[in-house]
């Protein structure tokens, strides 16, 4: 059982890593992301780009709807914004990575903020349409403006560092997932500050937020532009690990794959942001494997594909009826059952 | 009373170790036993939009293998097709590109899309050991400077474009032509260059039309259309939707137009969904359909098999695997390693080909595509799609 975790002071309260086992963990978990890359087959790391660019773009949803209370399904618009910026400057002017993915970020942050201009007057599905028309805005100059490179999109050359071109998923890995973990830590931090209380009063009570001396515009904005930062760096993250960016990469749907996983995850926690891509990321993959393991698995993949498809389906509804408050509140749960273990009861 | 949680832990955290070291441990061993058979790889959309095709292309892949390796595989090696669905997602296509690569070692690899195809061009370059075909017939792949490791099988879009316009030109010389093409890659990909095309058969482009790839509604494109008043109407981008609905607006309005369509909307299945409006459908088609009756030993050893109607996308993954053994057969021959540019060597050397009436005609692959095709037009009485022209060589 664990003990002795009380705080004596605010500092103590409003510490990010609370205690020494919680500290202790983290550090596995930092070992073990620096020991994958050499164990893991190209799949694998593969698989752990992709999760950690996810992560990065729902975490960033996760501040507009999860913490601030705004519906967004332009999520994957804000990405392509980062993506495209990205492609750009890599293609035209061939500045560093670090330079394209900033750029990236803050041209989505822009976006984001013009699209969210409309949050004060409307809330909810209404809002949430209002982001679903940046979304058609966004692919419309996608396909047409000459800069975008049209229908066919822009393909461009890997990121370098040191001259060293980052063209394999190993090399990648060490650019994409500690800028991930830089975006995690930021997120997590925001909400000791000033800012992400704000976002948390607004989430809860809009009025009474203002009542307080919270100016909505400007938190709502934002927040809006937080978001689309976050999106725009994971667009741009995915453009160096694709390396080909088309209109018809930021579909609809991966906006709503965005949300899926927030609220798969549980909205309003960081973790949850995580378990979410996670899982929405994953567990397709891992049904697979399943599918590969049954006998004659892979003769029946044309019956399989579409069942499998449907047990995902059926995996988040699952999860939405058994567990509104998403992975993050089982893993919890988990937590506390090892923390009063063996006192079950 | 310790000892029960304890161990119950334990072996959880065993079965975890398990779980972990399952997935990461695989692919070293399936590498140690992958030994010398020659395996195709696939990212096969067999759920999602394309699901219609990716069924079909995986059996394809899948008889033309078995009949390979019945007859005793390629100088003594037997082949290995391993496809995985994609869903018609570019990241599970690349994701599962990764997985079978990783657990095997692939010598040729079927892609799902354009996307795909443009996504792992780099990697294919890097790993040099693979060559690759797929469901796409994008202009762009066709360019074996930008894409050396890949080919099509069929025309590119511009090629299927320059077969029907060759067509047309000979039919009625000096008629005019109308583009109806969906906005996307897809959709837009052969208009450019196939309007400079036309002008050089002579052929006048009256209107183009773009619409939405899904849209329902197209009233007032057909009421431009119909005032362009083309001799021919070639739609493109599309599978099925909104064809019908032009065609049968168009028909109501007193359009004399001839309709014609392309690969993806060919297949004898989909043209005949169209119903009344389909009749005289015409498109171009690279490779004879199931049910011709014209010689071809090759669709009657598929008959045999498969005694149902087997779609356009079946006989497209069944020539792309015939044509990556090939080239592997050819590479072998020669006592040459079975890189991806050995085996793109192997299969531009193709000259006259014969495909056993896969294609009515023999087949020279110069470059990454095989610009051949014919025009044909459908009988709804028959329910079968019939032969319109002879096969044309761009």
């Amino acid at each position: 059982m664990r003990i002795g975790t009380f705080k004596e002071s605010y500092v103590a309260d409003a510490t990010l890593f609370d205690s020494r086992t919680q500290k202790m963990w983290l550090a596995i978990a930092g070992a073990l992301l620096l020991l994958f890359p050499f164990v893991a087959s190209d799949y694998w790391l593969y698989l752990a780009c992709l999760v950690a660019i996810n992560v990065a773009s729902a975490t960033g949803l996760n501040i507009l709807t999860g913490y601030t209370g705004l519906v967004s399904l332009g999520q994957a618009a804000f990405m392509g914004l980062g993506a495209y910026t990205v492609a750009i400057l890599q293609t035209r002017w061939n500045l560093p990575f670090a330079v394209n993915l900033l750029a990236g970020g803050l041209v989505a942050m822009v976006g984001g903020i013009v699209v969210g201009i409309p949050s004060l007057r409307v809330k909810g599905l209404y809002l949430a349409i209002a982001t679903i028309a940046a979304s058609f805005i966004a692919h419309f100059l996608f396909a047409n403006l000459a800069i975008t490179g049209g229908t066919a999109g822009i393909s461009m050359p890997p990121a370098q560092l040191f001259g060293m071109e980052l063209d394999t998923s190993f090399r990648l890995y060490w650019l994409i997932v500690p800028v991930t973990i830089v975006m995690l830590i930021g997120a997590a931090n925001l909400f000791r500050t000033r800012i992400g209380r704000a976002f948390i009063a607004i989430r809860d009570r809009d009025i009474s937020a203002e009542v307080l001396g919270i100016p909505l515009l400007r938190y709502k904005l934002l927040s809006f532009g937080l978001s689309s930062f976050y999106a725009g760096v994971a667009g741009g993250l995915w453009a160096y690990f694709f390396r080909v960016v088309t209109p018809e990469s930021f579909p609809l749907l991966m906006s709503i794959f965005f949300l899926a996983a927030i609220i798969v995850g549980g909205m309003g926690s960081i973790l949850g942001g995580i378990l979410g891509a996670v899982f929405m990321t994953m567990v397709p993959e891992l049904l697979k494997l399943i599918v590969d393991l049954l006998p004659g698995g892979s003769e029946y993949t044309v019956f399989l594909s579409p069942v499998r498809t449907m047990l995902f389906g059926l995996l988040i509804i699952g999860f939405l009826v058994f567990e509104p408050l998403g992975l993050a509140e089982m893993w919890r749960r988990i937590r506390r059952f090892f923390h009063l273990w063996p006192f079950r009861n | 009373m310790h000892n029960q949680p304890n161990s119950r832990r334990r072996s959880l955290l065993l079965a975890a170790g398990a779980a972990m070291a399952t997935p990461l441990g695989i692919p070293m061993l399936a590498h140690a036993q992958a030994g010398e058979d020659i395996v195709i790889g696939g990212s096969i959309p067999m759920t999602g939009v394309f699901a219609f095709a990716g069924v079909g292309i995986n059996a394809g892949i899948a008889d033309y293998v078995k009949i390979v390796n019945d007859a005793g595989g390629i100088k003594g090696r037997k082949v290995k097709y391993v496809g995985e669905d994609t869903g018609y997602k570019v990241d599970v296509s690349v994701a599962t590109f990764k997985k079978i690569t990783s657990q095997n070692k692939v010598n040729l690899y079927y892609g799902d899309s354009t996307g795909f195809a443009k996504t792992i061009n780099p990697e294919l370059d890097r790993n040099g050991n693979i060559l690759m075909a797929g469901a796409s017939f994008a202009s762009e792949l066709n360019d074996p400077k930008k894409f050396p490791n890949q080919f099509l099988v069929g025309p590119d879009y511009t090629e299927m474009f320059g077969i029907l316009l060759k067509h047309i030109a000979k039919e009625k010389p000096g008629a005019k032509v109308a583009f109806v093409y969906s906005d996307s890659e897809f959709g837009r990909d052969p208009i450019e260059r196939s309007e400079a095309e036309a002008k050089k058969l002579g052929l006048s482009v009256a209107i183009k039309i773009m619409t939405p790839a899904g849209s329902v509604d197209v009233s007032t494109e057909v009421i431009k259309l119909r005032r362009a008043a083309p001799d021919y109407t070639i739609f493109h981008g599309y599978i099925l939707a909104p064809i019908p609905e032009f065609i049968s607006q168009g028909k109501q309005q007193g359009m004399k137009s001839k309709w014609m369509g392309t690969f993806w909307t060919m297949d004898s299945s989909t043209v005949m969904k169209m119903g009344e409006a389909g009749d005289g459908f015409m498109g171009v088609m690279p490779f004879r359909y199931y049910y011709d009756t014209e010689k071809a030993p090759m669709l009657e050893k598929i008959r045999a098999l498969r005694p149902t109607y087997q779609s356009t996308a079946y006989i497209q993954g069944f020539l792309a695997a015939m044509l990556f053994l090939e080239s592997a057969k050819r590479c072998l021959d020669a006592g040459k390693p079975l890189t991806g540019a050995n085996l793109k060597a192997g299969l531009n050397s193709l000259k006259d080909f014969d495909t056993g009436g896969l294609i009515g005609t023999p087949i020279t692959i110069k470059g990454n595509s095989i610009p051949v095709g014919r025009v044909y037009q459908a009988d709804m009485k028959a329910q079968k799609m019939l032969p319109a022209s002879d096969w044309i060589k761009l």
